[in-house]
């Protein structure tokens, strides 16, 4: 049996998401999904993998439509966006990849000056004072000239939330920001993630397995499993509350709502026994 | 940004490179090397045959340009070339008797026009008219002159198929031009065997313009130049009345072919062959009334 | 039957593969009044898609040249006409060998390394990268590529043309003793520039530079984002865009001359 979880009803909330489906290639990756992100807060969201955490995201950013439901970004229904309105929209939503994805070619003050040069056009100096300015606070400045591939995991990590944080977003969304990093560089990415909560008021959702990190920074954690929301709340307590989706996620049982056995046909019958035979 | 700069530099430097390959090849590896144009007048010459001439072929005195081939064309019912000559202004002093030639350059070259300096003292001018020309000679008559074999043939009948009989067309196929005095007028329609006179019926598609051509006129493959693709040459005859649609070449000349050319030259010796010579030849004889 | 309905499989797939770069052709030239923006980047692309080839090109074209030179010298001497080499080297140069040649060595250097470029940039998220931050990945990555070997085709094949040159004037006349002025008169008398140098070399070297481009972007941008997704996409622009070339080139010879 699995427990859904009715959503709470939250007006703050930056991004809203209603009856979310989506069908991919057969598989039914969203089902009914109702989400609330509220404004201001870091947002966690769990699951196992292949539950699509990073599909979710991309439906927020309109990279990917669902077949039916709406997802409101401050008050904007992305799907329904034109291309230069969802493009407006992408400018104020912050996005960390996995691999930190920065552009090869150019260097790591080039890597963050890109969006700028892009799309604004501000006077070189200008451009320098805030590119500066977010590598400081990242931590980097002193890594301005080096390019990507002289950076480590962590460093290039660092050096992509300077770029999704150029345009002083109101949104930022970490696809699996702990993924591969050494404790050291681990906590250099909380402090900054803590930071950038704490001090812009950005609004951060977070997609991550590592639940002790999770709880010294996230204020909400979303458990999302076969397409539903299954558990939700403070990520202190939600290892305590119960059901048996946190118990086996949280509470580390190998088998549970997520089978152990992929689906296979009869074992004896594999074997050779036939049934009731001696 | 001083990355940017050696980009844009490099970048640079290779399109100046490139286009500078393109002028060099342009300019000093074509015939634009030779065709400033500067001002220049026009005269015209008319040449029995023009051989292998083509437009813009060089005019020369003395071997050197002086000008070029303007136009060559064919006035309908004549069987003149009519030949329209550019010469450079700088060049003002050539005298009105100067006679024309068709030269070829060297044994494979292209032809050229060459000036013959006369002894008028009047000068060519824009317009002026070139009264003496000597046209080319065609590689078969001239072998014909040596051995003796096969004289011009008779007319050909002017419509708009015509037919020829030949006892061999050598390398001749469809779409082969047919020419008159080195102009194009026509070209080849058929080519097939005639069951019952063993030989090959050749068919021609000739220009409605030229409906003049005598019907005693004579139809001969000749070979473009030493090794090129043959053709039908027609050699007008006297009569007057006019080849129309149908009618047949009665006079042809077959292709020549290598091997009884050096047949010829072993059996006879050299030169002054006689019309026994060409009676003893194999299959190139004249196709003869049919 | 399984092996026939493979074999049409294998067939249709090439058919919706062409017909999927020419939708994706559509893409690329109505993107291109966008990427006018980003013209930096197409100065930047001319300098890895040209500039780095040069070297190749121009060592490729003097000993093809001196090839010429050498194969032709010996073929004419069989008829007395050694003074044609000049004309004939660069007959066969501007109209054939310079365009094909130079589109081969292209699609294999350029060609090869603007799918590999692209296809990382997909499989390490740089495109969805770029998405995320608003920029046209079209107008920023595959146009201004496309762009830059439409541009540098017909100056690589000059270049290219006038090392051959050069290579058989080396082997003719300093090698094997064809006289120098009869090199380059018969050579000036007989290429004309329309015919040879226009018709053949410009067109042929602009149409094949579009046609590698095109495949060589449509292949990075399409692959499947993994190392080996990549390794086969590469293999496959140089397979096309060999069969392109040498397609065109005799559809274009038959129409240009």
């Amino acid at each position: 049996m699995i427990d859904t979880v009715q959503a709470q009803p939250d007006d703050r909330a930056l991004v809203s998401i209603r009856g979310l489906t989506t069908v991919l290639n057969g598989k039914v990756v969203f089902d009914k999904l109702d989400l609330d992100i509220p404004r201001g807060r870091v947002t966690a969201i769990m699951g196992p993998s292949g539950t699509g955490k990073t599909t979710l995201l991309k439906h927020i950013t309109g990279q990917m439509r669902g077949d039916a439901g709406q997802v409101l970004v401050d008050g904007n229904n992305v799907a329904q966006l034109r291309r230069d309105a969802l493009f407006g929209l992408r400018e104020r939503i912050g996005y960390l990849f996995q691999n930190s994805a920065l552009l090869t070619d150019f260097d790591v003050f080039e890597n963050v000056a890109f969006p700028l040069r892009q799309h604004t056009r501000l006077p070189e100096v200008l451009i320098r004072n805030i590119v500066l300015t977010k590598l400081q606070a990242v931590g980097l400045r002193g890594a301005a000239s080096l390019m990507p591939s002289e950076l480590s995991g962590g460093m290039a990590r660092r050096v992509a939330l300077a770029r999704a944080i150029v345009f002083d977003p109101m949104l930022i969304l970490y696809d699996e920001p702990f993924v591969g990093l050494d404790p050291i560089a681990l906590n250099q990415v909380l402090k900054l993630i803590r930071t950038l909560n704490e001090t812009l008021g950005i609004t951060s959702v977070l997609v991550a397995h590592e639940l002790e990190a999770i709880k010294q920074v996230a204020d909400m954690v979303y458990l999302i499993a076969n397409g539903k929301v299954v558990a939700q709340g403070d990520p202190k307590t939600i290892a305590g509350n119960g059901s048996s989706w946190t118990r086996q996620f949280f509470g580390g049982d190998a088998d549970g709502p997520v089978p152990f056995q992929y689906p296979a046909d009869d074992y004896a019958a594999a074997l050779g026994f036939k049934q009731g035979a001696a | 940004m001083s990355q940017r700069k050696s980009y844009a530099v490099g970048t640079g430097l290779f399109i100046v490179l490139g286009f500078a390959a393109l002028a060099y090849l342009a300019t000093q590896t074509t015939s634009v090397v030779n065709s400033h144009q500067g001002a220049s007048y026009t005269v015209d010459a008319q040449f029995a045959n023009v051989g292998q001439l083509k437009e813009r072929a060089p005019v020369k005195v003395a071997g050197v340009r002086v000008g070029q081939v303007q136009s060559i064309s064919l006035e309908p019912g004549k069987d003149i070339a009519d030949v329209k000559l550019s010469i450079d202004k700088k060049f003002s002093q050539i005298p009105s008797d100067s006679t024309a030639v068709i030269y070829t350059s060297g044994l494979l070259g292209d032809q050229y026009v060459g000036l013959q300096f006369g002894s008028a003292k009047q000068y060519l001018a824009n317009g002026g008219h070139l009264v003496l020309t000597r046209s080319t000679q065609p590689l078969e008559e001239m072998l014909g002159k040596f051995f003796g074999a096969g004289g011009t043939a008779d007319a050909f009948g002017g419509s708009y198929d015509v037919t020829a009989h030949f006892s061999n067309v050598g390398t001749l196929s469809i779409g082969a031009p047919v020419k008159m005095a080195g102009v194009s007028i026509g070209s080849v329609v058929g080519v097939k065997v005639d069951p019952v006179k063993l030989d090959a019926t050749v068919t021609m598609a000739i220009d409605n313009k030229y409906n003049q051509i005598p019907d005693d006129s004579s139809a001969a493959v000749f070979t473009s130049g030493l090794i090129g693709s043959q053709y039908v040459a027609v050699q007008p005859g006297g009569s007057p009345n006019s080849l129309k649609d149908g009618d047949q070449f009665v006079l042809t000349q077959s292709a020549m072919q290598l091997e009884d050319l050096i047949g010829k030259f072993l059996v006879n010796g050299s030169s002054s062959g006689s019309n026994n010579a060409g009676g003893n030849g194999s299959s190139n004889q004249p196709a003869g009334k049919h | 039957m399984s092996a026939r309905m493979e074999h049409e499989n294998v067939v249709i797939a090439s058919l919706a593969q062409i017909g999927r770069c020419g939708l994706f052709l559509l893409r690329i030239l109505s993107a291109i009044p966008r990427s006018m923006r980003h013209a930096a980047e197409t100065v930047r692309q001319l300098w890895f898609v040209g500039g780095m080839s040069l070297t190749i090109i121009m060592t490729c074209g003097l000993f093809v040249g001196m090839v010429l030179g050498l194969q032709l010298y010996h073929v004419l001497a069989i008829f007395g006409g050694t003074s044609a080499t000049g004309s004939v080297v660069a007959l066969s140069v501007y109209r054939e060998l310079g365009p094909v040649v130079t589109a081969l060595l292209f699609a294999g250097r350029a060609g090869t390394s603007i799918t590999a470029e692209i296809g990382l940039m997909r499989a390490t998220d740089q495109i969805a990268a770029m998405e995320m931050m608003a920029v046209d990945p079209i107008a920023y990555v595959a146009v201004p590529r496309f762009l830059a070997g439409l541009i540098a085709m017909p100056l690589l094949c000059c270049v290219f043309c006038g090392m051959s040159i050069f290579g058989g004037h080396l082997v003719a006349v300093d090698w094997l003793g064809v006289d120098n002025g009869t090199f380059w008169s018969n050579m000036t008398a007989t290429v004309d520039v329309w015919d040879d140098v226009v018709n053949g070399l410009i067109w042929k070297s602009l149409v094949f530079g579009g046609v590698i481009s095109l495949i060589a972007v449509f292949q990075g941008y399409t692959t499947a984002p993994t190392s080996e997704g990549v390794a086969y996409a590469t293999t496959r622009t140089v397979v096309a865009s060999a069969i392109a070339i040498l397609a065109l080139d005799f559809v274009l010879t038959a129409f240009l001359m």
